[in-house]
């Protein structure tokens, strides 16, 4: 595991100070995550035949295994990215100075409906039958309130079978379970990049999967109707190079409404990826953890549930949790809907460690019932909410003639600040996203999601009036005083440690 | 390629029985047997009584009865079944079916624990990685995902036919009454009752927001103040030294994967608590390594199953001079299945063991407050003063076993080793708890007072009286037993109703019980090396316990009878 340690090492030689969430992005992006997750096969029989000094080799001060040390660097770097946000977290009377953080993809802006909701007397139940060990696939109570549940928002065209559910504490152990089921160590999932980045650490940690990036473009040519457009054709590619590179791809992950994109897939679309999986004989696991947050023309929006005639149901794996359509993240409600019983039992089996609480399930199951509620109160107050600060954060963009990515689905924009990188790195890019913190205002850099061109930053919209109007203003200082840096090019042609200097200096 | 019969293949070229691997997978084949004639004699008999349309009992009260899920699960096993022989594992068995004259003895008590992990590599550890010339057709899923739920169905093939039908007093008296999982059903009215209460019921928003995934700042400060408290520990816990998980498997998981690398080993006093069995295996790949505690006592071991550290240090030596990387050694305390409670100078000199050759200590402490036997004083690792290797050892707690709700899915880690804190940490997000869950949890902690005056109290007596309950009719039968004071359970012997005594008869006796709609759960499951031995939990209400007592009593008349009629016929065959 040498990797790791030699990337330690560098890290205060290419950043000053502590390393960032780009550089934990930057490194299992490429290099890292490679030899991560080939490192077992090639350490095994030094580690496990030998008994001798030489197995020590990499042991020195840590207690940790060698794999320890490596899910131990996540949680260093990721903390570290955020460690600077809570410790100067923005409250509007103890700190108005503090952080905004337009970073963290949550729904803040239904709080006080969610709250109202969970109070009511019918959450309150406590039976004993609640207290003990469950059936670990979930309550059935509760997978018949999710098989009901995504019958009719997804628009199935049969009803669901609550056999098909299975309920765990979130989407990121879904991610988990099912990458160690569905594929042996060092294996890979297709998956167009940009993408939601913590889907790397899920898949990896547990089950020692990667993820081999379908990378999109923002140039539109050939085909393309849109930016960033996934086709059929850039599958192809992706994997064609993945088998001749000698890894073995095992699925393809989609995200429905996209996460950064804010992209809606149409049926067709749809179709045309599932079916380039079947081909390959590809398992797919859509993620549509954004599916009620659509919030211009929600009718668009097509679930690969309620499309007729799957081309193969057996390996079509759907992912769906509370976090973002109801605004719990910290709920840990997900589920899968899979009519493969052989899927539906592995993940169930790994149930066990990725259950939720008898009382949490009975008040998910109670709050997906309640389709009045749901359909008469929340939803249309979240998409008005929703629409409503989109409509002014892109009024803002617009007015500093910055281009963005809108497709009316998520809780973020997709943002072009291209122009305002002196050259296009990552390098520049994380500056950028430096000077946005030193402003006290927390965005996502483009490198988190291993988009491959520099300058894109998802900015989260989904909070409160005033946290939003205050968190633009920061973002345009930033971006009015950029300008004015970008005017002097040849300082940033230098040499790193130079243009180091310089952060340091701003 | 969905039909099981169309995924016969043989990829696993290691075919040899070289190495561990391979010697426990023996019975295996026999258990799938026994459990295929099962299941198709109860579909047989199910379709008979159909047809007459006995009054027994509702068939629509259980579910898992339905001819078709029935007919899927035959499939099932013979299906797993079948992937057992292709592994190669069972080869030169002669793969007698009818096989009681399998030779177990060479055995070694391992057999659950080495199928767990994958018995389709015999001489590599779990973790193997995908060999380009084995392309492995399946339904769907990888090695790893069809060994997980094999073992899966193996563990809770009966936890599933219990959960589908479970005795009712009422509703349900023909069901299974469960007294092989270890579960505190003691105390739900006054849980039910405590958490009903108005406090429980906040919702604020940082509940419902991403939570700090080593758990929220509130409860691990109360959990640290908490086990200070009952844990007896001399200075203030620290409670940035807590990480708080969704149950103490996933505790056990975590640490297995940042302590060990695959394929290396924790020792384990045994009999030891099958969970670890099944965790080990299934994400993390490493090995339990058991050390076995003997029955009978000498000299040496002058109380059954004692522990001592020459003990240990002599499995280390073995171990190693196998090749085995050690790592660490999981104690368990109060023990599980034993229900021993570790003296001060035994937890000392363990301790002191392991830091001698640099192991991790990994204490299980799930069952502390659950000492009912007054004279016997449970010592917290965390109440030594200065603990020989503090970086190297690792305390687990949580509140399944002593509140009795397992069903809340919150174990806690407590380590004085930050990169430990944060490895486990790095975990978070895939063992989170619910921050509405959380803040219950924390309340809950927090009521001392109730805790002491109101729970605790009544807890423990209700577990002596149902601990007195059980031992009388034991003792009644002539059964022998461990009297330990500790823990939902008793350790017993059911040796004399073997015969021959062996893993078999140990098996046959089980489903008798279960036969009988009574769980119990067999030493094998708990890595015991000698057959015979069963755990009975105790800790359920009267009214089902004297109902399960009559059934394991009607169970043991019969067998006791099964074994004269042998008995006689192999006289006069003499």
């Amino acid at each position: 595991m040498f990797t790791l340690p030699q990337k330690e090492s560098r890290a205060p030689a290419t950043c000053p100070g502590p390393t960032s969430i780009q550089d934990l992005d930057r490194n299992y992006g490429d290099d890292l995550e490679r030899e991560c997750s080939r490192k077992p096969d090639r350490k095994l029989p030094e580690y496990c035949g030998a008994s001798g000094p030489t197995a020590m080799l990499s042991s020195d001060s840590s207690c940790l295994s060698s794999r320890g040390r490596v899910i131990k660097w996540f949680w260093d770097s990721a903390e570290e990215g955020y460690r600077t946000y809570h410790m100067d977290e923005y409250d509007e009377d103890k700190n108005p100075s503090g952080i905004i953080n337009l970073g963290t993809s949550e729904n803040k802006l239904c709080f006080d409906l969610l709250s109202r909701r969970l109070s009511q007397s019918d959450m309150l139940r406590v039976e004993p039958s609640l207290l003990q060990y469950p059936d670990w696939r979930g309550h059935l109570f509760l997978r018949e309130a999710v098989a009901r549940f995504l019958s009719f928002y997804c628009k199935s065209p049969n009803p669901l079978k609550p056999d098909n559910v299975v309920v765990l504490n979130g989407c990121a152990s879904l991610f988990s379970a099912l990458a160690t089921v569905l594929c042996e160590a060092g294996e890979a999932f297709l998956i167009p990049a940009p993408y939601y980045g913590a889907i790397t650490q899920h898949v990896y940690l547990y089950g020692n999967v990667r993820l081999v990036c379908v990378y999109l473009d923002s140039e539109v040519t050939g085909l393309d109707t849109r930016p960033f457009q996934l086709t059929v054709e850039k599958l192809e590619l992706a994997l064609q190079r993945a088998n001749s590179e000698g890894v073995k791809v095992k699925g393809l992950i989609l995200i429905n409404p996209h996460n950064p994109l804010g992209d809606i897939y149409s049926p067709g679309e749809l179709r045309d990826y599932l079916e380039f999986a079947k081909r390959h004989e590809l398992h797919v696991m859509v993620d549509e953890v954004y599916m009620l947050s659509v919030f211009e023309k929600p009718t668009a929006y097509r679930s690969v549930l309620s499309l007729e005639g799957l081309p193969d149901p057996q390996r079509t794996h759907v992912m769906w949790a509370t976090s973002k359509d109801f605004g719990m993240s910290g709920l840990r409600f997900g589920t899968l809907y899979t009519e493969n019983r052989d899927v539906a039992t592995a993940v169930a089996s790994l149930c066990r460690y990725h259950g939720l609480s008898g009382l949490v399930q009975y008040q998910m199951a109670q709050l997906l019932q309640d389709h009045d509620w749901i359909n008469q109160v929340y939803l249309p107050e979240n998409h008005a909410r929703l629409k409503a600060a989109h409509a002014y954060v892109a009024g803002e963009l617009r007015a500093l003639g910055i281009p963005f990515l809108s497709r009316g689905a998520g809780f973020f924009i997709w943002v072009d600040l291209r122009k305002f990188l002196p050259e296009a790195t990552f390098k520049a890019e994380m500056l950028l996203w430096r000077r946005f913190l030193d402003n006290k205002v927390l965005l996502s850099c483009g490198q988190t999601f291993e988009c491959k061109e520099p300058g894109w930053f998802r900015l989260v919209f989904s909070d409160k009036a005033h946290r939003l109007r205050l968190g633009m203003q920061r973002v345009r200082q930033v971006l009015e005083g950029k300008s004015q840096v970008a005017e002097e090019p040849s300082s940033y042609q230098t040499q790193k440690p130079r243009s180091q200097h310089r952060m340091e200096e701003s | 390629m969905s039909h099981p019969s169309d995924t016969v293949h043989l990829p696993w070229g290691q075919v040899g029985s070289q190495g561990l691997g391979s010697q426990g997978v023996h019975t295996q084949p026999m258990e799938m047997m026994l459990h295929l004639k099962q299941a198709i004699e109860k579909h047989m008999r199910q379709l008979a009584t159909r047809h007459q349309q006995q009054d027994l009992v509702p068939e629509e009260k259980r579910p898992y009865q339905a001819p078709g899920e029935q007919e899927a699960l035959l499939g099932n096993l013979m299906y797993q079944l079948v992937n057992l022989l292709q592994s190669g594992a069972t080869d030169g068995l002669g793969l007698q079916p009818s096989g009681p004259s399998l030779d177990v003895k060479g055995d070694a008590g391992g057999g659950q624990w080495q199928w767990a992990q994958s018995s389709r590599q015999p001489a590599q550890p779990g973790y193997q990685l995908n060999d380009p010339e084995v392309t492995f057709v399946s339904q769907h899923l990888s090695r790893r995902g069809i060994d997980i739920s094999a073992s899966y169905r193996a563990s809770f093939r009966d936890y599933k036919m219990y959960q589908g039908d479970k005795y009712h007093e009422d509703e349900n008296t023909l069901g299974f009454i469960n007294l092989g999982l270890s579960e505190n059903k003691l105390c739900l009215d006054l849980m039910t009752e405590r958490l009903s209460q108005s406090d429980m019921n906040v919702i604020e928003d940082v509940l419902l927001q991403y939570p700090d995934w080593s758990g929220q700042p509130f409860l691990r400060e109360e959990v640290a103040r908490f086990l200070t408290c009952y844990c007896k520990v001399p200075a203030q816990l620290d409670p940035e030294n807590v990480v708080v998980l969704n149950g103490c498997s996933s505790v056990f998981s975590t640490l297995a994967m940042v302590l060990c690398d695959p394929g290396e080993a924790f020792l384990t006093p045994t009999p030891f608590y099958g969970g670890f069995v099944f965790s080990s295996g299934l994400y993390s790949k490493i090995e339990l390594i058991p050390v076995h505690l003997d029955s009978e006592s000498t000299d040496a071991n002058p109380c059954p199953f004692q522990l001592t550290v020459d003990k240990l240090e002599r499995a280390l030596l073995e171990s190693t001079l196998a090749g085995k990387k050690v790592r660490g050694l999981i104690l368990i305390n109060p023990q599980n299945p034993l229900g021993d409670v570790y003296s001060r100078d035994l937890l000392e000199e363990c301790l002191g063991f392991a830091k001698r050759y640099n192991l991790h200590v990994i204490i299980d402490e799930i069952y502390m407050l659950s000492v009912f036997d007054e004279s016997v004083t449970f010592h917290s690792v965390l109440s030594i003063e200065s603990l020989p290797d503090p970086n190297r050892t690792h305390v687990i707690w949580g509140t399944s076993k002593d509140f009795g709700i397992s069903g809340f899915r919150f174990g806690v880690l407590y380590t004085h080793n930050k990169e430990v804190v944060s490895a486990v940490s790095s975990f978070g997000y895939l063992h989170g708890i619910s921050g509405i869950a959380q803040y219950k949890l924390c309340r809950l902690l927090q009521d001392q007072e109730w805790i002491d005056t109101v729970y605790l109290p009544t807890y423990r007596s209700r577990l002596q009286k149902a601990h007195r309950y059980i031992t009388k009719k034991l003792k009644a039968l002539g059964i022998p037993f461990l009297n330990r004071g500790s823990g939902l359970y008793i350790w017993i012997n059911l040796q004399v109703y073997l015969d021959p005594c062996t893993f078999e008869e140990e098996l046959l006796l089980h489903h008798r019980f279960l036969d009988n709609k009574l769980m119990l759960s067999r030493g094998k499951t708990y890595t015991c090396k000698e057959p015979g031995w069963f755990r009975i939990v105790f800790a359920d209400k009267p009214l089902r316990l004297k109902q399960a007592m009559h059934r394991f009593y009607q169970v043991l008349e019969e067998q006791k009878q099964r074994l004269r009629v042998k008995q006689l016929e192999s006289t006069s065959r003499e």
